[in-house]
């Protein structure tokens, strides 16, 4: 039995070293900085602050994409159209700019399409009760055509449009020597990991990942929490547009299909389960900004980019790979333990 | 049925030993089966069972030991190797392909074959109707194994594993999914097969069962060889006390409980989803309510119904207050405490902490405004471990790498501590040790002393027999009957669980 009178089990603080080599993503974090240090030996411009703010820029769109991809997978399920929904929220926005709208207006119609694209999906999974990767298979082809018929298959140019220039500082610009999108990342991936560590919202993601029916018991309202992912979802679509028109100077209704992997593996490599309920964005962070570094090296090195396909697939299929067996060991070693 | 002449040594463990990073979970065990034994290997949670069964059926290799099969060394370097040498094993996690035939199945791995190398299907039925026939159950062979329940895929699991014509059976916790009735065809098997010379090792936590079959008992404790010792001469007691390395003077220890006002009152509670006819009866503060009844007699779905875990209608009130019906959230905040009794599927969160297993049950009282406060939690959950008695090195351990006793004391206490009106558990003790059931009963006799209602469903009559003050009886989708403690004996409540019927009282009464 046990005695009441004792004290709560204390248990040592594990330095923190120790916990990030324990954390799911472990291996992303250490292939990161041995990758690193070999750039920097072979190309030591890589560690220089304009190419490190590069890598930063030219992956800020996979990067919002991949905070609320994150929260998908978190949730047990996945979204495969939010570079479709990215596209055609892209379009929205186009379309708003060149017809003179405000940029804040215009930023909250991208905002607000890629949401509402994001209800329908969400509509469709938690309420009409339809599989995940059957709504977002269906969507991605649906957004994508829909993107085509706004335009009639063309783009909208917004280069010449009074907005831009604001848009422009916004997605190139710099606060002494900081980016201001990266700025904008950093805000973003603070909210994100707030909302999944301290709201209620966030423990139900990881709880309905985990066991959807557990949580159900329990009294959260699962349906209601998936279809809210699935805005979030959009949203950040609709934020990754506005991002992306600024750096294409055009809003194009095609759709970029390398973001569907480099976002999904961001999040797998960082740790996130595909089987749902485990996860964050610190690991989506480094799954991110390890693609990155590996891209910026093949240009650096001038290897072919034909090999980084290669390159991201094989990383990916080989972090999940240690993932696995690290997460193997652990439990293991926990269930001797107790 | 407990044999008195075991045949020759079929499969000699000696001086087994494996560790696990961190921990020693078999120092130096010796085990011994002879044909036509059973052979019960006792111990609670974590003293070394599963581990030492997994090495007999070749799923782990030993650092250290040999195993000696007819005398032979040998060294079985995977499960199909144990197989092809007679060694077969029943582990209560299904093994099954659920979208393939039954009989396909049965045969896994080992279809019977045309001369031109193509499935025979004919014959392939024809063994499979012979292998189910042999265990007396109806099933076809053709049905997908996912359209059947939970207890027709356990006896699949076992028409396979007796269709291998095994010279050794392992069957680890087999019986845990198993109703009453199948239960008894399972032991009843296990009896036949053993008199025709098979050698059975048994790993279960129902004392019951080993008294039925075996002859001898190895029990282990943290690891370690404690006694072999004969059965039945060995009484339960004693055997309890080896396992868990103390007295445990009275196991379910009843408590005289004064109940209180009537607190809910279940009026034509029915559902349609889960197949009950109306039930009503009411319950006390401070009153255990026992559910008995068969497997399929409706009980399990009565709890999930007035958990609000399936549709249903009627008339729920709490306290005075109506419960809206079919959804546990208003369930919850009727102050209906809900415990299923498939843990692993619909209670525990596997891949996440004990400190946020206990949080999920607690979300609305640990955050404001949609915030949770960690601070909270972590003091609140601290005290629950402290208070309820959970093994384990601290809150940030994995759930899942608990023992069942443990996993099921998070789940209680989670439920327990919101101070529900009502409690409704349904197996609350499915899958946990001795040790541990002792305990819980502890904690149901607390929650019902603090003036909870406590509505126990179980399968386990000895269990039901021992806490409840009232025992409700299901028979065939309905509330067949109702018993007093002063008139419950387990002839009177095995009796109507069969029959339905309220038999007049023994005549033996005084």
């Amino acid at each position: 039995m046990t005695d009441i009178t004792q004290t709560p089990p204390r248990h040592r603080k594990p330095s923190a070293a120790a916990t990030l080599l324990q954390s799911r993503y472990a291996g992303a974090l250490v292939s990161l900085i041995v990758i690193s240090i070999f750039l920097y030996l072979y190309q030591p411009v890589f560690l220089t602050w304009p190419n490190l703010m590069n890598i930063v820029k030219s992956n800020s769109v996979a990067f919002i994409l991949a905070l609320g991809a994150t929260f998908v997978v978190i949730s047990g399920t996945v979204d495969l159209s939010f570079g479709s929904a990215t596209t055609a929220a892209a379009m929205v926005f186009g379309l708003l700019l060149i017809n003179g709208t405000p940029l804040p207006l215009a930023i909250f119609g991208a905002l607000l399409a890629g949401g509402l694209l994001g209800a329908f999906n969400g509509y469709l999974v938690s309420y009409a009760k339809i599989s995940f990767f059957v709504v977002t298979l269906g969507t991605l082809s649906v957004f994508q055509s829909g993107a085509l018929i706004m335009n009639d298959g063309g783009s909208y140019s917004v280069f010449s449009q009074p907005a831009f220039k604001a848009l422009n500082t916004f997605v190139n610009g710099n606060l002494g020597p900081v980016p201001i999108i990266l700025i904008f990342d950093a805000v973003l991936f603070l909210i994100a990991g707030g909302v999944l560590r301290y709201t209620s919202f966030g423990r139900a993601l990881y709880a309905i990942g985990a066991n959807p029916e557990a949580a159900r018991l329990n009294g959260i309202n699962v349906r209601r929490v998936l279809f809210t992912v699935f805005v979030i979802s959009g949203m950040t679509a609709g934020l990754a547009s506005v991002v992306q028109v600024g750096r294409l100077t055009v809003a194009s209704p095609e759709v970029d299909l390398n973001l569907l992997l480099t976002v999904l593996a961001a999040v797998l490599i960082g740790g996130t389960a595909m089987t749902g309920g485990e996860g964050g964005v610190l690991g989506t962070l480094i799954g991110m900004l390890f693609l990155g570094v590996v891209q910026n090296g093949l240009t650096l090195t001038g290897v072919s980019s034909f090999w980084q396909g290669t390159l991201s697939g094989g990383i990916l299929i080989f972090s999940v790979w240690l993932g696995g067996v690290r997460g193997m060991l652990r439990s293991r070693r926990q269930a001797k333990l107790t | 049925m407990n044999s008195p002449s075991p045949g020759p040594v079929v499969l000699e463990a000696r001086n087994i030993s494996k560790s696990f990073p961190g921990v020693k979970a078999l120092d130096s065990v010796d085990l011994t089966l002879r044909a036509g034994e059973v052979h019960a290997l006792t111990g609670e949670n974590g003293s070394g069972k599963s581990t030492l069964s997994r090495v007999v059926a070749g799923l782990l290799q030993p650092d250290a030991g040999q195993l000696f099969i007819d005398g032979k060394e040998l060294v079985l370097s995977d499960p199909a190797d144990a197989i092809r040498r007679g060694i077969v094993m029943i582990s209560q996690e299904l093994t099954l392909a659920p979208t393939l035939s039954v009989a396909e199945n049965i045969f896994m791995g080992r279809l019977p074959r045309t001369r031109l190398g193509a499935i025979d299907w004919r014959r392939l039925e024809h063994d499979a109707i012979a292998a189910l026939d042999r265990l007396g159950v109806h099933v076809s062979p053709n049905a997908r194994v996912s359209e059947l329940g939970l207890e027709l895929q356990q006896e699949v699991e076992i028409a396979r594993a007796l269709s291998a014509d095994a010279r050794v059976l392992i069957l680890d916790e087999a019986t845990s999914s198993l109703s009453e009735s199948a239960t008894r065809r399972l032991l009843d098997l296990v009896v036949q097969e053993r008199d025709k010379g098979m050698s059975v090792l048994m790993i279960t936590h129902r004392m019951p069962e080993i008294y039925a079959v075996s002859s001898v008992s190895t029990v282990l404790r943290d690891g370690k060889l404690i006694s072999t010792v004969p059965i039945p001469a060995t009484p339960e007691d004693k055997l309890v006390e080896l396992m868990v390395g103390r007295e445990i003077e009275d196991y379910y220890a009843k408590r005289h409980i004064e109940a209180g006002e009537t607190v809910v009152e279940i009026e034509n509670l029915a559902s349609h989803d889960a197949g009950i006819a109306p039930v009503s009866i009411n319950v006390k503060r401070g009153e255990i309510l026992g559910i008995a009844g068969l497997a399929g007699s409706g009980k399990s779905e009565f709890a999930q119904a007035l958990g609000g875990a399936v549709g249903a209608t009627g008339r729920v009130t709490v306290a005075g207050r109506a419960v809206v019906l079919g959804n546990p959230a208003r369930a919850i905040a009727a102050g209906i405490g809900y415990v299923p009794d498939d843990r692993k599927g619909a209670a525990i969160l596997p891949v996440r902490n004990i400190s946020e297993n206990f949080a999920l049950a607690w979300m609305d009282r640990l955050s404001r405004r949609g915030f949770v406060s960690l601070r909270q939690q972590s003091r609140d959950v601290n005290a629950a471990i402290r208070d309820y008695g959970v093994a384990t090195s601290g809150p940030d351990v994995l759930i899942s790498t608990l023992s069942g006793g443990n996993q099921q004391k998070i789940v209680l206490g989670r439920t327990f501590e919101r101070a529900p009106e009502v409690l409704v558990l349904n197996e609350p003790t499915r899958g946990v040790d001795v040790g541990a059931k002792s305990e819980i009963y502890r904690m149901l006799q607390d929650a019902a002393e603090q003036g909870a209602a406590v509505i126990v469903v179980s399968s386990e009559l000895p269990e039901i027999l021992g806490i409840a003050d009232r025992i409700g009886v299901f028979f065939e989708s309905r509330l067949a009957a109702e018993f007093d403690r002063a008139e419950f004996t387990e002839e009177v409540i095995a009796h109507c669980a069969v029959t339905g019927d309220r038999r007049a009282r023994p005549p033996k009464q005084e």
